[in-house]
């Protein structure tokens, strides 16, 4: 079998005497959809932050595409040009347009021209079916094209993995569904992908794996139909009890 | 923005509108007279003074004796002494055109086409060459006149470009260190910013024109208007840091994630996504803070140099023109005033075009 895409070996996050992850282990196979969910509070943020090293974590082992998160400021570049994040308030940048936030990390990071960099743009945004609101800002826009806007930049950099934070969760209920279509689509086409969501339906549907987290451990893993149907541990069932309304 | 029409206000003649307004109670009607009144006899009184009774060019001081209004010939005989202070006579033409040229090369940085790094620096390389040339002289047959002779608006002038051109990135700077993750770099960076902040700028300007010299050796003493232009450049620095913090830290901590999590290296994270929002956000503080320093370039008069306002005492600090200060004030107030003015304006353009950008 092929070395994994994301591995994560005894990771253990601290906030000073707050244990955020207690001895996580993960590991997401090239192409595979995860969906992380669990109780606010549990973890899943942070896992995923580790992923590209917006949380630095504090024992454990986290490899990327074969590549180690150390100290190395070199490594951590590499491995965030090969993974893409979107984040649960959209975080585009409000003085450039929408164009040119898709196109400027790309000819910064990649060193891409800035002719072909747009093209790449106005392509992912074409994928996204925002490409009509190319030229205007991000405050002209809603919430859900915001974030198909910030789906779109993430995949101008041509990641191996996505990794999704909370993407509907800032949406007007209205929004929600063009933004998991995005991600369906997006799943649909191979790439690799991580999703922190309460969206169960979305988890059902797309995913390969359900990882279900509590209290900052991994409580149960398993494919989302033995997850939603027969759930093994208490905490689980509890969960799902809550968030379905059954 | 929205289109939504709101029901038209209520039909309302001027007149009726005015009525409103203005004569609505018998107390409001007393106040509208009387302050009417007052309006009007301060603009007559400043009108017939300034224009009707002035009295515009005259060879000496004798024809302003019996002049009601104000007399303007002193402009005329003591102009040249209020705008080029101290500089030779016969070499005015080379500080106005130093002057000229750094008010062209402030325009110039002023327009959009011309933000670009190496653009800047070609700009500002070139305005301050020239002018150093034309004003110091020594090359191309130009008589030499040292920077102690250098006066009036074209000091005035000089001195603000370069406190700001020397002070912005010195501020910028400050503003990244203070935000360090290294605590010495941050601390050292707050150490310097609250020191130079708790220090009058008269002391500052008095201890590089003055203690300096006996500190440093005589190779990196520069000359007394290099050294009191680094001083003041670094009190504006100082001052331009803590607000250009303020403007980093009202950006949410979002936008420097996304800019990590698609692989951005610090230094485009900081150029291309914080520094222009930090801007952005601060221009009003931005715009008052370079006013201010505008006008403090007043303040080098004590350490003997002859700006313009220094120049205007001088030029009606003895002889016949004593008795027309006034006047010579009020000219010297209209120049900061189109220069303050400008800036303002040019303030509120910057604004505008970011509100654009952005609605």
């Amino acid at each position: 079998m092929s070395e994994p895409a994301i591995y994560l070996h005894g990771v253990v996050k601290r906030y000073g005497a707050f244990i955020a992850l207690k001895d996580v282990s993960l590991s997401v196979d090239e192409g595979e959809r995860v969906v992380i969910c669990g109780p606010s509070g549990s973890g899943k943020s942070t896992l995923i932050r580790c992923i590209n090293r917006l949380e630095v974590h504090s024992a454990g082992t986290i490899k990327v595409e074969g590549t180690e998160l150390t100290d190395d400021d070199d490594a951590i570049r590499e491995v965030r040009r090969e993974v893409g994040m979107v984040f649960q308030d959209f975080n585009l940048f409000p003085h450039l347009s929408v164009l040119e936030n898709c196109a400027l990390p790309r000819i910064r990071v990649r060193g891409t021209p800035r002719a072909e960099a747009e093209q790449i743009a106005r392509r992912e945004l074409e994928r996204m079916r925002i490409d009509n609101q190319a030229d205007k800002f991000p405050d002209q826009l809603s919430g859900g094209q915001q974030q198909r806007v910030a789906i779109a930049r993430a995949l101008c950099m041509e990641p191996r993995i996505m990794l999704f934070d909370e993407p509907t969760s800032a949406l007007d209920p209205e929004m929600v569904g063009e933004v998991l279509d995005a991600m369906v689509a997006l799943a649909e086409g191979g790439m690799t992908m991580i999703c922190v969501t309460h969206e169960m339906g979305f988890a059902r549907s797309v995913a390969d794996r359900v990882v279900f987290m509590a209290d900052g451990r991994i409580v149960e893993q398993a494919p989302p139909d033995r997850f939603f149907d027969s759930p093994s541990a208490p905490e689980t069932r509890r969960f799902l009890e809550q968030i379905l309304g059954d | 923005m929205s289109d939504a029409t709101l029901a038209p206000p209520p039909g309302d003649s001027r007149l009726a509108y005015l009525r409103r307004r203005l004569f609505s109670t018998w107390f409001d009607g007393i106040v509208t007279v009387v302050s009417g009144l007052a309006l009007l006899w301060l603009i007559t009184t400043v009108l017939s003074w300034a224009l009707l009774d002035a009295v515009w060019s005259e060879e000496n001081a004798e024809a302003c004796k019996d002049a009601a209004g104000a007399c303007w010939a002193v402009i005329d005989a003591r102009g040249r002494l209020i705008l080029f202070g101290l500089y030779p006579y016969e070499q005015h033409w080379r500080s106005a055109l130093g002057c000229a040229i750094i008010i062209a090369t402030m325009g110039l940085s002023c327009w959009p086409a011309m933000w670009g790094m190496w653009r800047l620096l070609g700009l500002w390389l070139a305005g301050f060459g020239s002018f150093v040339i034309l004003l110091h002289g020594g090359v191309f047959g130009l008589e030499v006149v040292t920077s102690e002779q250098w006066g009036g608006l074209a000091l005035t002038v000089f001195i603000f470009a370069s406190v700001f051109v020397i002070g912005m990135p010195l501020a910028v700077v400050l503003a990244l260190a203070r935000r360090s993750n290294l605590p010495i770099i941050s601390w050292m960076a707050a150490i310097f910013i609250d020191t130079v902040r708790s220090l009058p700028l008269l002391t500052i300007l008095f201890a590089a024109a003055v203690v300096v010299p006996f500190v440093l050796p005589d190779w990196a003493q520069g000359t007394k208007l290099g050294r009191v232009i680094f001083g003041f450049a670094l009190f504006y620095a100082a001052y331009q840091a803590e607000i250009i913090r303020a403007g980093i830290q009202s950006i949410p901590k979002g936008q420097e994630e996304a800019a990590q999590a698609l692989g951005m290296t610090y230094r485009s994270t900081v150029l291309d996504i914080i520094l222009p929002q930090a801007f952005r956000n601060t221009l009003p503080s931005t715009i008052n803070q370079v006013v201010i320093t505008f006008k403090e370039t007043s303040i080098v008069t004590i350490i003997g140099f002859f700006e313009v306002t220094a120049s205007a005492s001088a030029a009606v600090g003895r002889g016949e023109w004593g008795a027309y200060y006034v006047e010579v004030y009020v000219f010297v107030a209209l120049v900061y005033f189109i220069f303050v003015f400008g800036l303002s304006r040019y303030g509120a353009y910057l604004e505008r075009r970011s509100r654009l950008s952005h609605v």
